[in-house]
């Protein structure tokens, strides 16, 4: 990030906050609590270990549920674009799921797995898969052609044309999949949580809601929102060292 | 000594439900003597590129065959290597590791890639871009590399697919030049694509003339200018002008006939 872009970057949050805290004092109203309050509300979180236990479990969670969703993700796209016919039996379902909205799912998997911190894990997995495997699928079969020949032509084994030639070839791709799926996983966890109001800081949202704390409300929505940026950021740092070499491609 | 036997190939194509059988080649014989420099012209479309990749081993062909120095050819191998008209340098890689990739396929030992890469970059006067990624070259050096990578495996013969078809012409030129320097030390045959007349007369000892679909072998020129050419000197050369009119001639003709 250069110098300048950061710079607008705090600026733009240092406004924000000042007028939310106007907002906040001006209105005086429960709904819309001054960004000081929100601040203590969250340090009594953070100091009670209330917070962070739960953040914990979330996250837990989430880093269980994405890395399923990264492992079958990527192989099931690289099948689909290495082999027609892994790819047209598939593909209907695949696309139906894409855009299906998986919260609608979230009932189901509680039956399925129960309670527990595997039904919270499946519907990460849910959320994530299906992007990961769509754009894996679609970088393996936009490979340019001349380098498979290429490869071929200087001899090149099955296994040294997938290895050296396409997995690389499709990485960029990958990657923006397992960006995009790091984006819904977060999603994922915090919606099974609300649905589930068991545990993790979604549940904590669906608490704190009903019993009008707002403070501790925004406190919690706040703290999701970092933990969103910084998982961003985690992948962003991956990516750039996966495929340094490519110029910036993915849309969000 | 490579000698092509009748060689044929069709394609299906299919274009809304009903496939079609494209002749892309036909009955296609050629003998290429050891370290000639050969071209190949023709207009787009008349399976010159295709005839290339049937002697590389990259595709089969349907009838005849290729022989190397009395080897049937059904696969690529090490004695040749070919040159891609897009460059086809992984952009992944560095040049360096570029150049290394041919041998790494060729099974050469690790400790060896190195040092033969960064010979052959030095022979094509990259030594100085080897840690720089293609997409930071110019296109001439680009094909440089390129070219870099399929002489590091030390074939016998070069195949080159209009190797300088999409650089610009300065650069053209002088690419040729560098390339008859190195065919001139190094020794190998060179076939070579092409579907520009000055291009394929410059470089080689004979021109091939093929037809448009299918492909057909119209002629075989031979070019009896003096080595080593000079770029301006053989250019003003009427010798070479009436060459090239032939050429534009034969082609015209073959193509009139085609249709």
């Amino acid at each position: 990030m250069n110098n300048s872009r950061l710079k607008t970057n705090i600026m733009s949050v240092v406004i924000l906050a000042v007028l939310w805290e106007i907002a906040g004092r001006t209105l005086d109203s429960v709904l819309i609590p001054p960004l000081s309050q929100i601040g203590s509300a969250w340090l009594r979180l953070l100091v009670s270990g209330k917070l962070l236990s739960n953040l914990m479990m979330s996250l837990w969670t989430l880093a269980a549920g994405f890395f399923l969703a990264v492992i079958i993700g990527v192989i099931v796209g690289v099948l689909m674009g290495r082999f027609r016919g892994v790819e047209y039996f598939l593909d209907l379902y695949i696309n139906a799921l894409m855009s299906a909205p998986m919260t609608a799912f979230v009932p189901v998997l509680i039956l399925w797995f129960g309670l527990g911190v595997e039904s919270r894990i499946a519907v990460v997995f849910l959320f994530a898969v299906f992007v990961i495997v769509i754009n894996t699928m679609t970088g393996v079969k936009q490979v340019d052609r001349t380098f498979v020949e290429m490869g071929r032509s200087f001899g090149a084994r099955e296994t040294e044309v997938f290895f050296k030639i396409i997995l690389p070839a499709a990485m960029p791709a990958v990657m923006a999949g397992i960006r995009l799926g790091m984006g819904r996983a977060v999603k994922g966890m915090v919606t099974a949580e609300m649905l589930l109001t068991l545990t993790g800081i979604g549940a904590m949202i669906m608490q704190y809601g009903s019993a009008f704390a707002t403070d501790a409300l925004f406190a919690v929505i706040l703290t999701i929102l970092i933990v969103a940026m910084i998982t961003m950021k985690l992948v962003q740092v991956l990516d750039r060292r996966l495929t340094g070499w490519k110029a910036e491609i993915a849309i969000e | 000594m490579v000698e092509i036997q009748e060689v044929s190939k069709s394609f299906q194509k299919t274009v809304k439900d009903k496939t079609a059988e494209i002749k892309a080649l036909t009955d296609v014989s050629l003998s290429v003597r050891e370290n000639e420099f050969i071209s190949i012209i023709g207009p787009s479309g008349c399976g010159k590129t295709t005839l290339l990749k049937i002697i590389d081993g990259l595709i089969p062909h349907d009838s005849g065959q290729i022989l190397i120095n009395g080897k049937r050819v059904s696969a690529p191998g090490p004695d040749r290597a070919v040159v891609f008209q897009t460059f086809a340098l992984l952009p992944w890689r560095t040049v360096l590791a570029n150049v290394e990739f041919s041998l790494e396929l060729r099974r050469i030992p690790k400790e060896e890639r190195n040092g033969i890469a960064r010979d052959y970059l030095k022979r094509v006067g990259l030594e100085e871009f080897e840690h720089h990624y293609p997409h930071e070259l110019s296109g001439g050096m680009q094909q440089r590399a390129g070219l870099a990578r399929a002489l590091a495996v030390n074939p016998m013969i070069l195949l080159m697919d209009e190797p300088f078809g999409s650089v610009d012409a300065q650069t053209r030129q002088l690419l040729q030049e560098e390339l008859l320097q190195l065919w001139q030390r190094e020794q190998k045959t060179v076939i070579f694509i092409t579907h520009s007349m000055d291009e394929a007369v410059y470089l080689s000892d004979r021109v091939v003339i093929m037809t448009p679909r299918p492909g057909r072998v119209a002629e075989i020129l031979d070019v009896p200018l003096a080595r080593p050419r000079i770029a301006d000197d053989v250019r003003r050369d009427p010798k070479f002008v009436e060459l090239t009119n032939y050429i534009w001639d034969s082609l015209k003709k073959a193509m009139e006939n085609g249709h």
